[in-house]
């Protein structure tokens, strides 16, 4: 390890929070389609199967039209359709999500190394055509900040934006509204005179595109147009701890996937003062940690409620 | 009616599987290629297909080679059911540990391990172990000899006996050039996730790392992305990897997986069963290990007087004057 100095500090930290902000945005973008579904009832854990499809999709278009635009775009029409197959199975036959999801996981391994291997060969896509990484003029001039925050690929910024965005849309907007209702009182919705099952239909669509953007974030955006087998590596597992310890709230969802890609950046930083099957624990760890926290912490809240609740009844 | 009609297609079927199982062309030596994980690595498993492919061409007439992936899971039973339909089984990657108690359950059917070796001789088992360490001396002294920051670093896949074989050697070589030269060490913790590598990677580069060697299967292909996108240099493994990119990938660490199945299968067939039971060890007094510098024509950074060095380095290593550090 090299001896301690201010620099050294402060270059280790900002190479640590860039590649926090690197690893954090695939397992955010899935986690905000994740969330939809959460919301609306369907727990979600074919996330993981949907990215590596949306990568593959996403590496191979670019590969042949030699356009990232039109990748990530294919990844996206591609995430509408595996949002249609996941809720006509869920939502429609009503079958188990559970085991759906798990199907949806084990198809896509299969179906991506099928056609990988069919039509690339079995070196998997390299060299199509990816998106850039993007300096920003002005924070390219400070120090600290030019490391952290620019030079990332797009997706990273875009992630800002759609979390804003995806805020709006759940808590602002009447579809937002009827889709949270869709999930916590269907039938409240119905006598409303919406169709529940219309918006789960809804937000399991928005699930499949935004972990399509996932997947194309992870082979045009963070990697150089490449795809090889299994590349998705449970981002999709990590995204659904995070909608769950992130109760589904859009900011709080991608604090977590923050929390998470730090933890993991500092793990890789650590390797040389401890051994790396540890380090590697180190994010998992922690997702257990926070979500015990989150448990308790909401119990407790709910108690604290319901003695004030007793309170007040009893003054009376 | 329909039960008989339903029953009657379940018992075709039943039947047809059968039919296919039978043991193929009875004149041909059936020789089944299992890797523990999945082909596309373009180094380790990859190699051994090309062995295999070489088989089948050059002995079209006596061989029908056959492929399983294990995709990283039941290496026992996919062993198992290659030796099943097998006369020579080959099991490519140092996971398959159980091949201990199953090879003596099939005395008939010669097995090769490539890549470790069982505790104790097994007579129809042939264990092939490459001698890493030799190769990763001679790619640790050139990646000292070209880096300018007296850095050097290595993404390994994972923390284990095998990988750190490589590690070693990677480290003695490059103190050989220069012993006050700092080697950084990162662990991919997986095969197949080239983000992960790269972050890896990335993480070396800012620790000063310069010229960063990759051991890390599919994760590696990370290793040269960020190498394209920081301007530093990679060293590539198993496979001759120079085709990738050969702005920044100046050599690689071969060992020739490819080559010595193909030799061992050949001795076999000739009848010569003199291996079986032993423990071969393919190194770089043997050949099967060594420095690859890519295709002709493809662009080179390393200046040929480095080249040459490493050639009198690699006879030294064969001869055994110098000995290189091991983890086996």
């Amino acid at each position: 390890m090299n001896e301690f100095t201010w620099t050294n500090f402060a270059k280790i930290a900002s190479s640590t929070l860039s590649q926090m902000l690197g690893t954090a945005t695939p397992v955010a973008l899935a986690a905000l389609g994740g969330l939809m579904t959460e919301h609306a009832g369907i727990m979600n854990i074919g996330m993981d199967g949907m990215i590596l499809m949306g990568a593959f999709v996403a590496a191979a278009v670019s590969y042949y039209l030699a356009s990232a635009a039109l990748g990530i775009l294919a990844a996206m029409v591609f995430g509408i359709v595996i949002g249609l197959f996941f809720a006509l199975f869920t939502v429609k036959l009503r079958s188990d999500e559970f085991i759906i999801g798990c199907a949806l996981n084990t198809f896509a391994m299969g179906i991506t190394a099928y056609l990988s291997r069919s039509l690339f060969g079995s070196d998997g896509i390299r060299g199509a055509a990816y998106l850039h990484n993007i300096h920003i003029p002005l924070i390219k001039d400070i120090p600290f900040l030019d490391n952290v925050i620019s030079g990332h690929s797009l997706f990273v910024y875009l992630t800002w934006v759609l979390v804003i965005l995806m805020w709006l849309f759940v808590y602002r907007t009447p579809t937002g509204f009827w889709i949270r209702a869709s999930g916590e009182s269907p039938e409240t919705l119905r006598t409303a005179g919406k169709d529940p099952e219309k918006m789960k239909w809804v937000a399991s669509i928005l699930c499949g595109v935004f972990c399509g953007l996932a997947g194309a974030h992870l082979s045009l955006g963070k990697l150089n147009g490449t795809f090889v087998e299994g590349m998705s590596d449970s981002r999709g597992y990590i995204a659904f701890a995070c909608v769950i310890f992130g109760a589904a709230h859009p900011g709080k969802v991608y604090l977590a996937a923050l929390m998470f890609g730090f933890f993991s950046a500092l793990g890789l930083q650590l390797q040389g003062i401890i051994s790396s099957d540890l380090t590697e624990a180190i994010p998992y760890v922690i997702t257990i940690i926070m979500m015990v926290y989150v448990v308790v912490s909401g119990q407790r809240r709910r108690e604290h409620l319901a003695k004030q609740q007793l309170k007040k009844l009893e003054l009376k | 009616m329909k039960k008989i009609i339903a029953l009657l297609l379940v018992l075709v079927l039943t039947l047809g599987c059968f039919a296919a199982c039978k043991k193929g062309d009875s004149d041909k030596t059936v020789v089944t290629i299992v890797v523990a994980g999945q082909f596309g690595d373009r180094s380790f498993y990859d190699q051994s297909k090309l062995g295999g492919e070489r088989l089948a061409k050059d002995f079209a007439d006596q061989v029908e080679v056959k492929y399983i992936e294990c995709n990283n899971e039941g290496w026992t039973m996919q062993m198992k059911n290659a030796a099943d339909k097998s006369n020579i089984v080959i099991c490519v990657g140092y996971e398959f540990e159980e091949i201990e108690k199953v090879a003596p359950d099939y005395p008939d059917v010669n097995f090769i391990w490539i890549d470790n070796a069982t505790y104790e001789p097994i007579k129809n088992l042939l264990n092939i172990t490459y001698a890493q360490n030799e190769g990763s001396f001679l790619a640790g002294y050139i990646a000292a000899a070209m880096s300018k920051t007296g850095t050097v670093g290595a993404v390994g896949g994972a923390d284990d006996i095998t990988i750190n074989d490589f590690i070693v050697g990677y480290k003695q070589g490059a103190e050989y050039y220069d012993p006050s030269i700092k080697v950084e060490i990162n662990y991919a913790n997986s095969w197949d996730d080239p983000a992960k590598g790269k972050d890896c990677a990335n993480v070396l580069h800012d620790r000063g790392a310069d010229v960063i060697f990759q051991v890390a299967s599919k994760a590696g292909d990370g290793v040269f992305e960020a190498a394209q996108e920081g301007g530093f240099y990679a060293i590539g493994v198993d496979s001759d990897q120079k085709y990738i990119n050969d702005d920044v990938i100046i050599c690689s660490m071969q060992k020739e997986v490819g080559k010595s199945i193909y030799d061992a299968v050949k001795k076999l067939l000739s009848g010569d069963k003199s291996q079986l039971g032993t423990t071969w060890v393919a190194d770089m007094s043997n050949g099967y290990i060594g420095i690859g510098y890519g295709e002709a024509g493809a662009k080179q950074q390393i200046p040929d007087d480095i080249k040459a060095k490493v050639d009198e380095l690699a006879a030294k290593i064969a001869s055994g004057e110098i000995k290189v550090n091991t983890t086996r």
